[in-house]
Order: structure tokens, then C-alpha cells, then sequence
């Protein structure tokens, strides 16, 4: 288990060259209630991003051609962006000037989608918000792991997924009725205002209680010169982990938008609360879960649970191929919620429990979310090509026996990454 | 305020306004070039704004009023006879929506008077079921009976 590097942290605490890298007191109450808010309303402002999008344009008179190169090239950003993200977050010290400018990007993309939606400045306003979004999952991560000791970052990235996704489901519907009652237009307004509370609440950040090493996970080793992936493509609980989230992201990401497509196939008046509700339920369930999971991944260690969230998708897969009834369709996506509540934990953990002591903590996060973009962008069109031809029970069997693949790799493959007690 | 500092910022003030009059400016000519140019041999037609709409991304409803969707894209046949409209129907924050092919004849456009309007001769209960409609495939159109038709063969829309 040396090959994770997280004993060169913990028996042998990294140099520390300068009094800034230990900070003497616990991180205030004031910082800790401000990366909560930062959450929820960075959470609130991406909502409106996503397939909104294309609502918005097909409304502005905009060709499908037009709408499908757009969004290609916004995942292809998401995809390209990530680890070069991950490797500047890693670099910078300071991290909540990163996330203040990356708020800031995202608030103007949003300004520019609303303001003229031509095909320049809509280009410009995705590739704007895919660059500033690659840096605001490492910048938020990076602030949690150097605001709280190494034993408090589970609990820690626990409450950062349940203010997110109390921020992303209250903007869901607020944004849902603020499309229909005034304008898809006053959307994008809705999430540019939103960036003003979002950034008040990071400025309650004390940026000196931010420890800039533990952030980036520990001092890089300044002996060799290694190239900043160093530690990340010869880690094999980090491969291991970001192969498990190409199948999982490659079985999940088109679960909802099939499921969304049969409840408007199946009920007429009730489809769009049903949708919503699909997309509400599983937020409500992480903003219950995550802090819980936090704890218990501490006490648990994170294997157990992390194959639990992995073991939910492929039984939501089955009932989703077996439940015909539109209401029943909204509990399964209880089962959604635990996954989400147990990934939105352990994807920023277990990469921190990888990467300890090597300083490369964001750019190994930027990898496994590359992974889990690489899979998303193969699964739509593999999930609508079956669905197509073969049927959505078909699709969904298919979709869960991908899961399933996951949860095997995991079951074989997969270490315990909980660092030993000191 | 400093001299220097008011020349400049009187001086930005300027260029920022010479920059918006040669904008309008410049397309106005353009305009007026435009409008010159057709009456050589060009045979021109006029709609009026109240006689002829454009229809893209435009909202439907029943004739109950019910939101019907957006239409997303027009199918001709070879003849160029408009035959069908996609309307991308139902759906919520985007997730969920389909776009389903309806009877351009299922369609009125400005009933009893009013400019803007679109109406649809189905319901939402005849809409949700209908196929969905692909690209390179066979179009299948929901009729103003509920009920759907293939085009007949021969007559598939030319692919864009």
C-alpha cells in the first residue's frame, strides 16, 4: 500500500519551508459557513447550465445543427480542460482568488448567453463557463483539503455535496418556474445575479487559513524534476478508480434523460412534475446523506461505501427496465441520491487519499474527471442508439450490466485508500 | 477631476460614440444597397408583417391553449411541399423533451386574428405517444386524427 504514497505525509510530515504551510489554529467558523454558501450558490448557478441550453437556443431560433455543435463543444472543453485545470490549481496559491475569477467567468457566460445569442458569443460563453467550471470542482476541493486537518476532509466534502445539491435542486425548480412565468432569457439573468452572493460567501473564506501544501495534497518531491503528472499514471488505486468511473459515468449519465423521455411518452398533464421531481428527489437525498457518508468514511473506511453507491446504479438500471408506473419511476431515483451523495464524497477522498504527500491532488482529480467525461460523451449516443433500435428496457438491462462491470472491477481491484491511524 | 484624466475619458466617450454611429451607420448603407440592388430584372415580394411569419423555434399550444412545444425544423417533400413540422414537446430544464413530426396540415398559423399565434389540432395525450422522430429515418407524421402515418415511400424528405 506504500504505492499511495500517503505514508510519506503521514509518518514523515512533509518540510514545511515556511510558517504558512501549518496553520496554527483551527479553520473559523466564519471560513467553514463560507465555503457552505460558496457551495450552494455556485451549485444554483450551473443548474442553469446543461441541457437548458438547448431549450434556450431552440427558442431563439437556433437550427439543431447549430444546438448539437454547440453542446459538442462544450463537452469536448470538459473533456480537454480538466487536468490542465487541475495542474494550474495545483500551482496557484491562491486558490480562493481561482475560484473568485472562475465564479466571476461563469457569471459572464451566463451574461453573454442572455444578452445576444448569436453563434460567436454563445460559443464563446460555453467555452468561457467548460474552462471556468474545470477549475471551480479542483479550486472548491483544493480550499476544503487545506482548510481542515487531513482526519475532518471526509466530514468536510460531505457538507460541501450537501449544500451543492441543496443549491442544485432549489435551483432546478426556481429556475424551472422562472423559465415558464417570465422568460427562458431571465434564466441566464437569474444565474448571473446569482455569482454576487456566491462570491460574498467565498470572501468569508479567511484565505490565510487556507494551508496551500495540504491543498494541493502534500510538497511535491523538488529532488527530481518530474512532470506534473507525476505519481498520477502509475498510481494504481487512482487507475483503478478512474477506469471504475468511465463505467460509471458511462452507465449513468443517460439514465435520467431516458427516464425523462418515458415520463413524457407516458403521462401527459403530470410529465414535466414527474421530470422535475426525478431531477429534485436524488438532491434531497444527498443533502441528507452526504455528511453522514463523510463520518462513516472515516469509521468505514471507503470501500465499503464507494461499492455501495456503485451497487445502486445497476439496481436502478433493472427497476427502471422493469417499473412501468411514472410515479414509482420518481422513487427509484431514491437510489440515484445515494449514489450521487456516496461519489459527490469520494471522488474528491479517495483521489486526496491517492495522491497524499505527492502535490498533485488536483491534477489527479482533473483525471478522474476526464475519465468520467470520457464516459458521459460515449454514453449518450451508445444509450440513444440502443434505445432506438432495441428499446429502452433493452437499454436500461445494458446500462445496469455496465454498472455491474463497475462494481466487479471495484469488488477485485479496488484498495481500501483510508490512510492508517497515526 | 484631474485635466488630463477628463480629456481622456472625453475623448474615449467620443470614439465610443463615433463607433456606435458608424455601426448603425454601416449597416443602414448596407441596408440601402440591398433595397437598390433588387429592381434591375430582380422581382421582389412584399409580406407584410401581419400576413407572414417566421416559425422557427416558435411556441405551439392546443387550440385548448395547452403548451404544445417548439417547432425545431420544417419536412418537405420533393415537390418542396411543406408536409410536417418537428416539434420538440414536453420535458423540463431540457431532460425529457422529444421531438415529434405533426401534419403540416394539423398546423394553423395565426387563427381568429391573432399575429403571433400557432395552434395544433392534437391534444397532448395524442402528442406524448407518437414516435419519435430521427434524422435519416422514415418520418413518421402524427395526423390531425391523432393518428400517425408514414410518408409513402418515394416521398421521404430530402436529407439535410
Amino acid at each position: 500500500m506504500q504505492a499511495y504514497g500517503k505514508l510519506d505525509s503521514d509518518v514523515r510530515h512533509p518540510p514545511a519551508p515556511a510558517p504558512v504551510s501549518t496553520p496554527v489554529h483551527a479553520p473559523s467558523r466564519r471560513s467553514l459557513r463560507g465555503l457552505d454558501g460558496f457551495n450552494f450558490f455556485i451549485a444554483n448557478i450551473q443548474t442553469g447550465f446543461g441541457p437548458f441550453i438547448a431549450v434556450y437556443l431552440t427558442a431563439q431560433a437556433w437550427t439543431q445543427v447549430d444546438i448539437g455543435f454547440v453542446l459538442t463543444l462544450s463537452g469536448i472543453v470538459a473533456l480537454a480542460c480538466q487536468v490542465p485545470a487541475g495542474i494550474l490549481v495545483d500551482t496557484a496559491t491562491h486558490k480562493r482568488t481561482l475560484a473568485a475569477l472562475a465564479a466571476a467567468a461563469i457569471a459572464l457566460s451566463a451574461l453573454m448567453l442572455a444578452a445576444w445569442p448569436i453563434l460567436p458569443l454563445v460559443l464563446g460563453a460555453e467555452i468561457l463557463h467548460g474552462v471556468a467550471s474545470c477549475l471551480m470542482t479542483p479550486a472548491i476541493a483544493a480550499i476544503s483539503l487545506g482548510l481542515v486537518a487531513s482526519h475532518e476532509i471526509g466530514e468536510r466534502l460531505g457538507r460541501n455535496a450537501r449544500y451543492a445539491s441543496a443549491g442544485n435542486g432549489i435551483a432546478a425548480v426556481l429556475m424551472g418556474a422562472c423559465g415558464r412565468l417570465i422568460s427562458n432569457r431571465a434564466v441566464f439573468v437569474l444565474t448571473a445575479l446569482l455569482a454576487v452572493p456566491a462570491l460574498i460567501a467565498l470572501f468569508q473564506i479567511r484565505s490565510r487559513e487556507i494551508d496551500p501544501i495540504r491543498a494541493r495534497g502534500g510538497q511535491p518531491d523538488t529532488q527530481a524534476h518530474h512532470s506534473p503528472l507525476h505519481g498520477i499514471a502509475d498510481n494504481r488505486g487512482l487507475l483503478v478508480f478512474g477506469a471504475g468511473m468511465i463505467l460509471f459515468s458511462l452507465a449513468n449519465t443517460p439514465m435520467l434523460p431516458l427516464v425523462g423521455a418515458i415520463m413524457t411518452m407516458r403521462s401527459s398533464q403530470w410529465a414535466t412534475v414527474l421530470i422535475a421531481a426525478c431531477i429534485v428527489v436524488p438532491q434531497i437525498f444527498v443533502a441528507m446523506l452526504s455528511p453522514w457518508i463523510g463520518r462513516r468514511s472515516e469509521s468505514w473506511g471507503r470501500r465499503p461505501l464507494l461499492i455501495l453507491g456503485f451497487a445502486a446504479l445497476p439496481i436502478r438500471g433493472v427497476l427502471y427496465a422493469l417499473i412501468a408506473s411514472p410515479y414509482l419511476l420518481v422513487v427509484v431515483q431514491i437510489l440515484d441520491g445515494i449514489s450521487a451523495a456516496v461519489l459527490g464524497v469520494m471522488v474528491p477522498l479517495i483521489v486526496a487519499d491517492v495522491t497524499r504527500g505527492t502535490g498533485r491532488y488536483n491534477a489527479a482529480l482533473g483525471t478522474v474527471g476526464t475519465a468520467a467525461a470520457i464516459g458521459a460523451s460515449i454514453s449518450t449516443t451508445l444509450a440513444g442508439y440502443l434505445n432506438d433500435r432495441l428499446g429502452s428496457t433493452v437499454a436500461f438491462l445494458s446500462l445496469a450490466g455496465v454498472a455491474l462491470l463497475g462494481v466487479i472491477l471495484l469488488l477485485l481491484l479496488m484498495p481500501e485508500t483510508r490512510p492508517a491511524e497515526r | 477631476m484631474h485635466p488630463v484624466r477628463h480629456a481622456v475619458l472625453v475623448a474615449t466617450a467620443v470614439f465610443a460614440g463615433w463607433l456606435v454611429v458608424a455601426a448603425g451607420g454601416g449597416r443602414s448603407v448596407l441596408r440601402a444597397e440591398a433595397e437598390n440592388a433588387a429592381p434591375v430584372g430582380m422581382p421582389t415580394a412584399v409580406l407584410a408583417k401581419d400576413k407572414a411569419q417566421a416559425i422557427l423555434g416558435k411556441p405551439v399550444t392546443s387550440t385548448k391553449g395547452e403548451a404544445m412545444g417548439r417547432i425545431v425544423d420544417v419536412i418537405v417533400d420533393k415537390a418542396g411541399t411543406t408536409r410536417a413540422a418537428i416539434i420538440d414537446f414536453g420535458g423540463f430544464l431540457g431532460v425529457g423533451s422529444r421531438q415529434i413530426a405533426v401534419d403540416w396540415a394539423a398546423l394553423h398559423f395565426s387563427p381568429a386574428g391573432q399575429p403571433e399565434r400557432i395552434t395544433l389540432d392534437l391534444t397532448r395525450d395524442q402528442l406524448k405517444s407518437a414516435p419519435q422522430y430521427e434524422k435519416g429515418k422514415p418520418v413518421v407524421v402524427l395526423g390531425a386524427s391523432g393518428h400517425t402515418q408514414p410518408l409513402a415511400a418515394g416521398e421521404y424528405p430530402l436529407d439535410h
